[in-house]
């Protein structure tokens, strides 16, 4: 058979055959997992397919794989259409339905077992894994397998990616939905068979959640989602395969599962967009400028308070503005200096606005300004209460939103306290 | 062969105790596990068992006794380790709930499995087997106390224990229960404290499953959990009622487990579980509020009627 | 008169998004008030946060002069129909009894007069034929009426609800608003959540427009106007709630 040309003879060879198999499968269902929100009912699928499982293992006691396959596909599906008979006929919630299906499934599946000690002796491979026990015919069904599921994904990536969104919306566009419905049921079942000699009925839903999770951290296409989910599923399923491996009597699945969890550990902390830690830099770096631009207003409103006479402001008067003390003041100046706002005076005493300084200053006040005006006209608050929340959104007002309010308050110049709104666009700086 | 005297046959007194065991183990369970499955967290009581079992691994590594309070401790503090990383996941990312659940309880049971191959040798008490099976069918040559001239196999004992306490729990604080699951607006209205009372739901919850975890293993205690309760829901339209037949579901599938236990020559736990499940399929078809069978009946029973009504 | 709530700068954030800014209302004993807004407005976050359902992030409430933990007995709180599971298994009569769970406190039980309470409650609304019915089985317009019988069971001055006339046929929402102003005659206060405007007008004596900020509070003749009517719905406040969208998302 062609196919065998592909099987690698060393035992290495086969597992880390079988773990690129097990994470291609799992992995590409995974994302429409995680995304569809279906992650328990992939658990429930997973524990479903076990009867399949010890059926295949006492009817073929030449331990077929594709007997035991089609047995565990068989299950797993049946499980599936329990599920949704149940939540159809019954007012049991989905949740529950889930639970009775993977209990019952599960228990019926031991107890069948426990009945048949001698012809399932290698239950447990499949209960918790073992990928060193995969042979030539095992990985000859998991290729098949696999690759059926990458071509049905391929060819209706976009239905299903389209019903996964919003399902109501693809019945509109005509999509047969029930029919890609079983479709999805099929192939979740089928990734969940192939991963099983490698994770274990106990472990496998991992498999289909714990990568994609960590690919949907590290990017917003769909496309590169799968491909990463895929190679997770890879990564976590060889080292998972090779650490097992050297640890004497060590199931598989549960090294798998770790290491799916630790790349999955490591995304959640630093995944560039969506981790953890680049959300925690963001807030850092959102206060330090939030800080640079109360500075900076701080100078604009002790030159606005002397008439804009002259152009230094000292560093004393600025600490007293700031209610800090004098080496904080030179502290928050520091910063400014980094970003080109200022400029020191000779004896280190007093600062300067530069051009770029007398511009972010403008539009600071303006935008504080601009928005208690609109809270006071507009929104009815009492011009008593405005300061606060203009102190917060002076900071985040795009362009865009500050032409808006210029138009809707016909281009005012006074804000509700009677002092003037600066205008950044028309003057460099109101130094007189 | 006499099929419902086997049992005592060949356990004697033993097919009593059995019995008793798995009714005791499943009590506690199906009582909350129907509000589980009212309040829509069946799935959480899957999550809560899968992950307390590192905790009992650590608090078994530490203590090397499965008897000791101290496991109970352990597979708590793995429970709430649980249920930080769930929210620390879903709150602080775009993950969403049911993913963060995925994620956190199968890292933590294979945390336990891992540890428990490393740390433990093999043949001690605590192994994949008792994960899968429990230690229900071996419950005859536990120790043996004596109770008022009887010799009651000693976790009979501690199960009692755990349903005693958990059925007083839920009578004192039924209404809250009742409450809190039905209108948690109104609850909270009244100065009830959501976030309080899930969390001690969630506690009992995981002390009846560290309690029923040995007993079945670590993934059967999801049936006991959920099935009597569901079974129930099928049948009634009174949460009293319901809860009492959660109750008898509990019993009938211990002493049916038995039964097929006996007659199948089968793992006890999962006897147990496959009984339940049987009953459930059953309420299913025949159940008097949700039962398949009336419903086809009654839509028989319709269709000569819209003819006669055609026909006038 | 004297006064049955009062809100100060109450503020409530969600997913740190505001959806409601400084609200500053007193409302006096014994009126009948429609809360009236666009979609979105903030209509039920406002009568949940005053009754602490949702935290708010500023500002006080007071009821009937303290507060609201002190005098939560006299609060009633109706949530939105569809806030519950209508196959939850509990009967008619169970859901009037849970009026009086707030009385009893944690470890008493509902006794004789508890039950008689909820059947009066029953029977003003109607419902007390159907009192042995589970709750799923009931329309929509009579489900609405089991929640008001419990509300009634509450025995409470001020009563906050949350949309009673969604989904409820004409005969019930006459018997409803029969309810509220027999309510108001025996100097009951309530606030009514409502998205009706034209019924509104007729069935309210005093209305609260709102949308995100409280627009107007008053008497429905000097409300009910056509300037501020714009102002509520008029959507002027788009910028509002687009900078509070970017706050979110920070």
């Amino acid at each position: 058979m062609m196919l065998d040309l592909l099987i690698p003879s060393s035992g290495a060879g086969k597992a880390i055959l079988a773990a690129v198999l097990l994470g291609a499968g799992s992995g590409l269902l995974g994302s429409f997992v995680v995304l569809r929100r279906m992650a328990l009912m992939g658990d429930a699928i997973s524990h479903a397919v076990l009867p399949g499982v010890v059926a295949g293992l006492i009817y073929s006691p030449e331990r077929s794989p594709l007997v035991i396959f089609l047995c565990a596909v068989a299950a797993g599906l049946l499980g599936a259409g329990l599920v949704r008979a149940m939540m159809a006929t019954t007012r049991l919630k989905s949740d529950t339905a889930l639970g009775i299906v993977l209990a019952f499934f599960f228990a019926f599946g031991i107890m069948w077992q426990s009945r048949n000690q001698e012809s399932t002796a290698g239950v447990m491979n499949f209960l918790f894994g073992n990928i060193g026990a995969i042979n030539t015919a095992d990985l000859r069904m998991m290729m098949l397998a696999t690759g059926l599921l990458c071509i049905v994904v391929f060819v209706l990536k976009r239905p299903l990616l389209v019903m996964s969104f919003d399902e109501g919306f693809s019945r509109g566009l005509g999509y047969p939905v029930r029919f890609l419905n079983a479709v999805f049921y099929f192939l979740l079942t089928f990734s969940v068979v192939v991963g099983l000699q490698a994770v274990g009925v106990v472990l496998v839903s991992a498999m289909l959640i714990t990568p994609a999770a960590s690919a949907y951290l590290l990017t917003d296409r769909f496309g590169k989602m799968l491909v990463l989910s895929m190679a997770f599923g890879v990564f976590s399923g060889v080292v998972g395969g090779l650490v097992s491996a050297s640890v004497n009597g060590m199931p598989t699945g549960p090294v798998i599962t770790l290491a799916a969890t630790l790349v999955f550990a490591l995304t959640y902390f630093l995944a560039p967009q969506h981790g953890v830690l680049a959300k925690v830099l963001r807030r850092g770096r959102r206060r330090r400028r939030v800080y640079r631009e109360n500075t900076l207003k701080a100078i604009y409103q002790i030159q606005e308070a002397s008439g804009f006479s002259h152009e230094d402001v000292d560093l004393i008067d600025l600490a007293q503005k700031r209610r800090n003390t004098e080496d904080h003041a030179r502290k928050e100046c520091a910063a400014l200096l980094r970003h080109d706002f200022i400029e020191l005076s000779a004896d280190g005493q007093a600062v300067r606005l530069t051009t770029s300084g007398w511009r972010r200053a403008m539009e600071m006040v303006r935008n504080h300004r601009l928005w208690e005006l609109y809270l006071t006209n507009e929104a009815n608050y009492a011009d008593d209460h405005v300061h606060e929340d203009a102190e917060k959104i002076e900071h985040i007002l795009g362009a865009n939103t500050v032409k808006q309010l210029e138009q809707d308050l016909d281009f005012p110049e006074l804000d509700p306290h009677g002092k003037p709104i600066p205008q950044p666009q028309l003057v460099a700086s109101p130094i007189v | 062969m006499n099929y419902l005297t086997i049992p005592w046959e060949s356990f004697g007194i033993g097919a009593f105790w059995l019995m008793l065991m798995a009714f005791l183990v499943a009590l506690p369970c199906s009582q909350m596990g129907s509000f589980l499955i009212l309040r829509r967290m069946a799935l959480t009581g899957d999550a809560i068992s899968h992950s307390v079992f590192p905790g009992v691994v650590i608090a078994f590594v530490l203590i090397g006794d499965l008897a000791s309070p101290w496991l109970i401790v352990g597979a708590g503090l793995a429970g709430l380790v649980s249920t930080v990383f769930i929210e620390l996941i879903h709150r602080k990312t775009r993950v969403k709930q049911d993913a963060a659940t995925g994620i956190s309880f199968t890292a933590l049971f294979a945390l336990g499995v891992v540890l428990m191959e490393s740390m433990l040798g093999k043949n001690v008490d605590l192994d994949l087997d008792c994960v899968l099976h429990g230690r229900l069918g071996l419950l005859l040559e536990e120790a043996h106390v004596e109770i008022l001239g009887a010799q009651v196999p000693q976790p009979i004992l501690v199960m009692a224990g755990v349903s005693v306490v958990t059925i007083l729990a839920m009578v004192v604080f039924y209404r809250v229960l009742l409450l809190s699951s039905f209108d948690a607006g109104l609850a909270a209205s009244y100065g009830y404290k959501p976030v309080v009372i899930h969390y001690c739901l969630m506690f009992v919850v995981s002390f009846i499953v560290v309690a029923a975890f040995q007993a079945v293993g670590a993934i059967l205690v999801i049936a006991l959990l959920i099935l009597p309760g569901a079974a129930a829901y099928l049948c009634t339209h009174r949460l009293k009622i319901m809860l009492l037949l959660a109750g008898l579901h509990a019993l009938l599938s211990a002493v049916g487990g038995l039964y097929l236990h006996v007659w199948f020559n089968t793992d006890m736990a999962s006897a147990v579980v496959v009984c339940g499940g049987v009953l459930l399929l059953l309420t299913w078809l025949l159940g008097p509020v949700d039962g398949l069978m009336w419903k086809w009946l009654k839509e028989e029973g319709r269709q000569p009627d819209d003819d006669t009504s055609h026909s006038t | 008169m004297a006064t049955a709530l009062e809100t100060h700068d109450l503020t409530v954030t969600y997913h740190k998004r505001p959806v409601l800014y400084g609200i500053d209302v007193a409302v006096p004993e014994g009126s009948l008030v429609g809360i009236v807004g666009p979609n979105g407005a903030g209509k039920s976050t406002l009568i949940k946060s005053i009754m602490g359902v949702v935290p708010s992030s500023g500002g006080w409430v007071k009821v009937f002069g303290k507060p609201l933990k002190e005098n939560l007995h006299r609060v009633g709180y109706v949530p939105q129909r569809e806030s519950v599971d209508w196959d939850f298994p509990v009967t008619v009569m169970d859901v009037a009894l849970m009026g009086t769970y707030g009385r009893l406190g944690l470890f008493r039980r509902p006794g004789k007069a508890e039950k008689l309470k909820a059947k009066e409650a029953l029977e003003k609304v109607g419902m007390l034929p159907y009192s042995n019915r589970q709750i799923g089985n009931l329309s929509g317009g009579q489900q609405q009426r089991v929640f008001l019988a419990r509300a009634l069971a509450q025995d409470s001055d001020l009563y906050l609800m949350d949309e009673p006339f969604a989904g409820v046929d004409a005969a019930t929402e006459a018997a409803i608003i029969e309810l509220l102003k027999e309510m108001r005659e025996r100097g009951k206060t309530v606030l009514v959540v409502h998205h009706d405007l034209q019924s509104a007008s007729e069935y309210f004596d005093k209305l609260l427009l709102l949308n995100m900020r409280l627009v107007a509070f008053g008497d429905v003749k000097e409300v009910f106007t056509p300037e501020l009517l714009q102002k509520t719905y008029g959507g002027r406040l788009t910028i509002l709630s687009e900078v509070a969208d970017r706050a979110a998302k920070l």
